[in-house]
C-alpha cells in the first residue's frame, strides 16, 4: 500500500510540475510558492459543554508568521477559523477580533496545487454576526470528528482561497490539527497545533 | 494475502475435483429433504420445496461442535459472522446488513432489548436447542418491522412421545469458564413438561494487560425455561413456556483517569401461552406473548460514592391468531395481532409507548408436482410512523428431487427505534449532545432559550415524520444434489432506502454540534452464497462455505466527487478513482470455511474442526475523505479454527474435548472480540 502512496504522490508532484511550468508559459509572472507553516498553537478556553473563549491565534499570508496587531488575514482558536473581514461571529466574545479588513473566503474543492484560478467573486463570504465563513463543527467546514477515536482529521480535497485582509489573494489548506503533524494521530497526540500550506499571490492577477 | 486465499482456492478445488471422481459411489442420506421447518411460512414445511434461502442447525450439530452460547454457533454459519459494531456491541451480520436489521426469535417469538440497535445473543444457551432456522433476506411479509435482513428462529426441545428423559452436562474452558446444563423432558398421555436450567461463568479475557480493563469482565448468568404442555385432545393442545434469564456482570470504567466499579445486572423474563385448535381443514393458533428486558448498571468512584447509574426497562406485550386452511394441494395462512411496547430508559425524557396493529395473509400454491409457489404480504399499522405494506413472491421449480431453482422478491423494513425518536443525551465530558427525532424540535427550543445554541443547520426541521428504513431484497438460488455432493448457491441482492443515519442539526455556544436522526442513505449489497459438502465416505464429509459481499452507500457511488480526496502519508491531498472505494465498513469481501467431520465408528469417537476465513475490512476513514477506499488503513483477513473431539460411552456418556480459536489469533488493537485460544473439556450424560 505505501508503494502505491509513493506512486499516487509522485503522479500528484508530476502533475503539479507540470501545471507549474505551463503557467509560467503563459504568464510571465513568477509562480507563487507553496508555504508549509508548522505547529501554530492556537488554544481556546473552555469547550467541554462550557463556553469557549480565548485570544485567537493571527497568521499574516504576506509577512508569514503569527501576528498581533490588524494586519491578520486568518485566525485560529481551537477548531475555529475565521478571516479578517465582516463581522464578529459572537458580539460578547472578548476574545475574538474586530474585523479591520476586507478578508473574505471561498471554498474550493481539489488538490491544493489543482486551485489555480480564483473563484468566482460571488463565492467569497465573510463572517457575519453567528455565522461564520468557515462553519464549525465536525463534518461542516474543514474538518471531521470521529467520536470514537476523538480525532479531529482535516477534510482532504478541502483548499480555502482567502481574500486578504488588504484585497491579495492567498489559498491555504489544513494539513493536521495536532503538534508535528503525525500521519496517523492517536488519542495521545496533541492539540491544537495547526500545520497547513500557503500559497500568496502578491500579484495583481487572477490566478496563483 | 494473496498466498492465504490461493491456497484457500485450491484446497476449495481439490475438494471438487475428488467430488467429481467419485460421484459413482452412492448415499442416501435424504434426511435433510424431509426435513420440516416452520419460520419461512409459519407453517410446517418441507425445507426441499421452500423457496426461500434456508439453513437449519440441528441439536446434532450444535452438540458436536462443542459451543455454548448462540452467538458462537451462528458465527460457524457461511454468510454469519458476529462483529463489534462502531458502536462496541457484538451484533450479527448477514447479507452485508447490520445487526439491527436481523429479528431473533425463541420459538417464534421475538427477544427484545437491544443496545444500539444489536441484540446480545450470548443471552441464549443453546443447551436445549432442537434446532436453529435461519431464514435470509426480508421477512417482513410474515414478521413486520426488524426482519429486514432476515430472520433466526431457535426452536428448543420438546416431548414428543411418553417418556422421562434429559441429560446433564457440564463443560469447562479457559478463562475459568463453567457451563452447566440440565434439561429434563417427560410425557405421560396428555400431559407434558420439560425444564431446562443453565448455569454460565467466567472471569471474562484481557488481551491487553497494560491497560486497566479488560476486554470483557468476569460474569454470570442463569437461564431457566420451564414448559407445560396440555392436549385436551387431539384437536386442541395447549403449550405455556416461560424464560427467565439473569446476568450480573462487573462494570469498570476509567474516565479522567479516574477508576470507577460497579455492576452491570441483567434481566430477561419470556412467557408464551399457545393454542392450538385443528378443525376439519382449518388449524389455528391463538398465541399470547409477554417479554421484559431490564438492564441496571452503577459505577461508584473510589471513595464508593455513586457517579452513574444507567438503566433499561423494555416491554413487549403482543397477542397473535394465525390460520391455516389446508386445500387440496395448496394452503391459505393469515394472521392478525397486535404490539404493545415500552421502554423506559435513562436518557429519555419519559417512559415512551408504541402500539401497532397487524394482519397477514399467506398463499402457498402448488399448481403441479413440481411448482411451488409463495406469495403473500403484512400491513402493519403503527402509532409512530407511516403504516406499512410488506409483500413478497417466492418461487421454487424442482426439477427433480436433486435439482432445484428457487428465485424471491421481497419488501422489508425496519421502524424508526425508540432511540431513534426520543434520545435526549448530553456528552458530560465533551459536550455534543444527540437528540431522538420526536423530541428534537422542542429541545433545540429549549437550547435557543437557555441562550446555549449558536446557530441551527438552514432546511432541517422535523416537521415531516421519520420514516422507517426499507429494502427489496432479491434471491436466487439453486440446490444441487448428486450421489455424495450436496451444493446449495443463492445469489442475492438488497437495496435499501431511508437508511436512519445520525447527522447535525445545530451547533451549540461551546462549540460542539447538535445531532439527531435522518432519512439519509441509500444503501446496497450485493453477493453470492455458496455451501457445498461431500461425503468421502459414511465417516468422512468436508464441507465448504463461501460469501462474496460487496456493500456499499449509493450516494457515495453517485456523487462521488464529494470524496475523491484523499490525504496521503505525507499529509498532501490526492485524487483517487472513484473504482477505488471500498465499500462500507466492517463488511470483508470474502468469507469462507471449511468443517471437516471425521467418525471413528470403532471407537465411537467424532472430530470437527472448523476453519474460518475473513478478508480485510475497514472500521473508519484513515485518510480524510470521509469513506473507506484503498488507500485507507485496514484490519487485515485473518483465520481462526475451532476444533472439538467428542467420544460416546455406552449410550449414555459423551466425553467432549477442544479449543475454540486454535491458532490463538489476536489482534487487541482491533478486534476486541476475538479472545486467544481457548481449551475445553464437557462430559454429558443423559438419560
Amino acid at each position: 500500500m505505501k508503494t502505491k502512496f509513493l506512486k499516487l504522490s509522485l503522479l500528484a508532484l508530476f502533475i503539479f510540475t507540470a501545471s507549474c511550468s505551463s503557467d509560467d508559459d503563459k504568464t510571465e509572472e513568477t509562480p507563487v510558492v507553496t508555504t508549509k507553516v508548522s505547529n501554530i498553537y492556537a488554544p481556546q478556553t473552555g469547550g467541554q459543554g462550557q463556553p469557549v473563549g480565548g485570544e485567537f491565534t493571527k497568521f499574516s499570508f504576506s509577512q508569514n508568521k503569527t501576528v498581533t496587531d490588524d494586519s491578520w488575514d486568518i485566525a485560529f482558536r481551537g477548531t475555529t477559523i475565521i478571516v479578517n473581514g465582516g463581522a464578529k461571529i459572537s458580539t460578547t466574545d472578548t476574545g475574538e477580533p474586530e474585523r479591520k479588513g476586507q478578508g473574505a473566503v471561498s471554498i474550493v474543492s481539489g488538490t491544493f496545487a489543482s486551485v489555480t484560478a480564483f473563484p468566482a467573486a460571488a463565492t467569497f463570504v465573510q463572517d457575519k454576526d453567528k455565522v461564520s465563513a468557515i462553519t464549525t463543527g465536525s463534518g461542516n467546514g474543514w474538518y471531521n470528528y470521529n467520536s470514537t477515536t476523538h480525532i479531529v482529521s482535516p477534510i482532504a480535497g478541502k483548499v480555502f482561497v482567502v481574500k486578504t485582509h488588504d484585497g491579495k489573494y492567498a489559498k491555504f489548506e489544513i494539513l493536521s490539527y495536532y503538534k508535528d503533524a503525525p500521519a496517523a494521530p492517536s488519542e495521545t497526540s496533541v492539540s491544537p497545533y495547526y500545520t497547513f500550506n500557503f500559497a500568496y499571490q502578491a500579484n495583481s492577477t487572477t490566478t496563483f | 494475502m494473496k498466498i492465504k486465499i490461493t491456497l484457500f482456492a485450491i484446497v476449495a478445488f481439490a475438494v471438487h475435483i475428488s467430488a467429481q471422481e467419485t460421484q459413482k459411489d452412492t448415499v442416501n442420506s435424504k434426511e435433510e429433504l424431509s426435513e420440516l421447518v416452520i419460520t419461512g411460512t409459519r407453517t410446517e414445511r418441507r425445507l426441499s420445496t421452500l423457496p426461500l434461502p434456508m439453513t437449519v442447525i440441528t441439536a446434532e450439530t450444535i452438540a458436536k461442535t462443542g459451543v455454548t452460547r448462540l452467538n458462537e454457533i451462528l458465527n460457524e454459519q457461511t454468510g454469519i459472522i458476529l462483529i463489534p459494531d462502531q458502536s462496541g456491541f457484538e451484533g450479527i451480520q448477514m447479507q452485508g446488513l447490520d445487526a439491527a436489521y436481523t429479528m431473533i426469535l425463541i420459538d417464534g417469538v421475538p427477544l427484545v432489548g437491544r443496545s444500539s440497535g444489536v441484540l446480545d445473543l450470548s443471552r441464549v444457551s443453546v443447551g436445549n436447542i432442537e434446532r436453529i432456522e435461519i431464514v435470509k433476506g426480508a421477512s417482513s411479509a410474515l414478521y413486520g418491522s426488524e426482519a429486514m435482513g432476515g430472520v433466526i428462529n431457535v426452536i428448543t426441545k420438546r416431548p414428543t412421545k411418553d417418556m422421562l428423559g434429559g441429560s446433564l452436562s457440564y463443560r469447562y474452558a479457559t478463562f475459568n469458564t463453567n457451563d452447566a446444563n440440565a434439561n429434563l423432558l417427560w410425557k405421560k398421555k396428555k400431559f407434558a413438561a420439560n425444564i431446562f436450567a443453565n448455569f454460565f461463568s467466567s472471569d471474562g479475557y484481557d488481551l491487553d494487560k497494560s491497560t486497566p480493563l479488560k476486554n470483557v469482565e468476569s460474569y454470570y448468568n442463569t437461564t431457566i425455561q420451564p414448559k407445560l404442555y396440555y392436549d385436551f385432545s387431539d384437536n386442541v393442545k395447549l403449550t405455556v413456556s416461560n424464560r427467565f434469564y439473569n446476568q450480573k456482570m462487573d462494570n469498570r470504567a476509567i474516565i479522567d483517569s479516574e477508576g470507577y466499579k460497579g455492576d452491570a445486572k441483567e434481566n430477561e423474563w419470556n412467557s408464551q401461552i399457545k393454542l392450538q385448535h385443528t378443525w376439519n381443514r382449518l388449524y389455528t393458533e391463538y398465541e399470547l406473548y409477554a417479554t421484559n428486558y431490564k438492564n441496571d448498571a452503577f459505577l461508584k468512584d473510589e471513595n464508593n460514592v455513586l457517579f452513574e447509574n444507567s438503566y433499561y426497562d423494555q416491554w413487549l406485550f403482543r397477542p397473535e391468531i394465525r390460520t391455516t386452511l389446508s386445500l387440496k394441494k395448496d394452503k391459505i395462512t393469515g394472521g392478525v395481532g397486535v404490539n404493545y411496547e415500552s421502554l423506559d430508559r435513562t436518557y429519555f425524557d419519559k417512559n415512551v409507548k408504541f402500539n401497532s396493529q397487524y394482519v397477514f395473509l399467506q398463499y402457498d400454491y402448488n399448481p403441479t408436482e413440481k411448482i411451488n409457489i409463495l406469495a403473500g404480504f403484512r400491513f402493519d399499522n403503527h402509532s409512530e410512523y407511516a403504516s406499512q405494506l410488506s409483500p413478497k413472491l417466492a418461487i421454487n421449480y424442482k426439477f427433480n428431487s436433486d435439482f432445484s431453482l428457487k428465485g424471491s422478491v421481497g419488501y422489508g423494513y425496519k421502524a424508526p427505534d425508540f432511540r431513534q425518536l426520543f434520545f435526549d443525551f448530553t456528552n458530560p465530558s465533551v459536550g455534543y449532545t444527540v437528540l431522538g427525532y420526536n423530541v428534537a424540535e422542542a429541545r433545540l427550543n429549549q437550547f435557543e432559550e437557555q441562550g446555549q445554541l449558536l446557530s441551527r443547520i438552514p432546511g432541517v426541521d422535523f416537521d415531516k415524520p421519520l420514516e422507517a428504513e426499507s429494502s427489496v431484497n432479491f434471491n436466487f438460488g439453486t440446490y444441487f444434489r448428486k450421489n455424495k455432493f450436496r451444493l446449495e448457491v443463492n445469489v442475492f441482492y438488497n437495496s435499501i432506502h431511508n437508511l436512519i443515519e445520525t447527522g447535525v442539526v445545530a451547533q451549540k455556544t461551546n462549540g460542539q454540534n447538535i445531532f439527531s436522526y435522518f432519512n439519509i442513505d441509500e444503501i446496497f449489497t450485493y453477493g453470492l452464497e455458496y455451501n457445498s459438502s461431500y461425503n468421502f465416505t459414511k465417516e468422512f464429509t468436508v464441507s465448504l462455505g463461501y460469501q462474496y459481499l460487496i456493500a456499499k452507500n449509493k450516494s457515495v457511488v453517485d456523487n462521488f466527487e464529494d470524496y475523491q480526496y484523499i490525504r496521503n502519508s505525507d499529509l498532501q491531498t490526492v485524487q483517487i478513482q472513484k473504482s477505488e472505494y471500498f465499500g462500507l465498513y466492517n463488511r470483508s469481501k470474502h468469507t469462507a470455511n471449511i468443517k471437516i467431520a471425521y467418525t471413528i465408528p470403532k471407537i465411537k469417537t467424532d472430530i470437527n474442526l472448523r476453519v474460518f476465513y475473513r478478508s480485510k475490512y475497514g472500521m473508519s476513514d484513515t485518510n480524510g475523505n470521509n469513506i473507506l477506499d484503498k488507500y485507507d488503513n485496514f484490519i487485515g483477513d485473518y483465520f481462526t479454527a475451532n476444533l472439538s473431539i467428542s467420544k460416546n460411552i455406552a449410550d449414555k456418556f459423551m466425553l467432549q474435548a477442544g479449543a475454540t480459536n486454535l491458532f490463538d489469533y489476536t489482534n487487541p488493537a482491533q478486534i476486541t472480540n476475538l479472545a486467544g485460544r481457548q481449551l475445553f473439556a464437557r462430559i454429558q450424560y443423559n438419560f
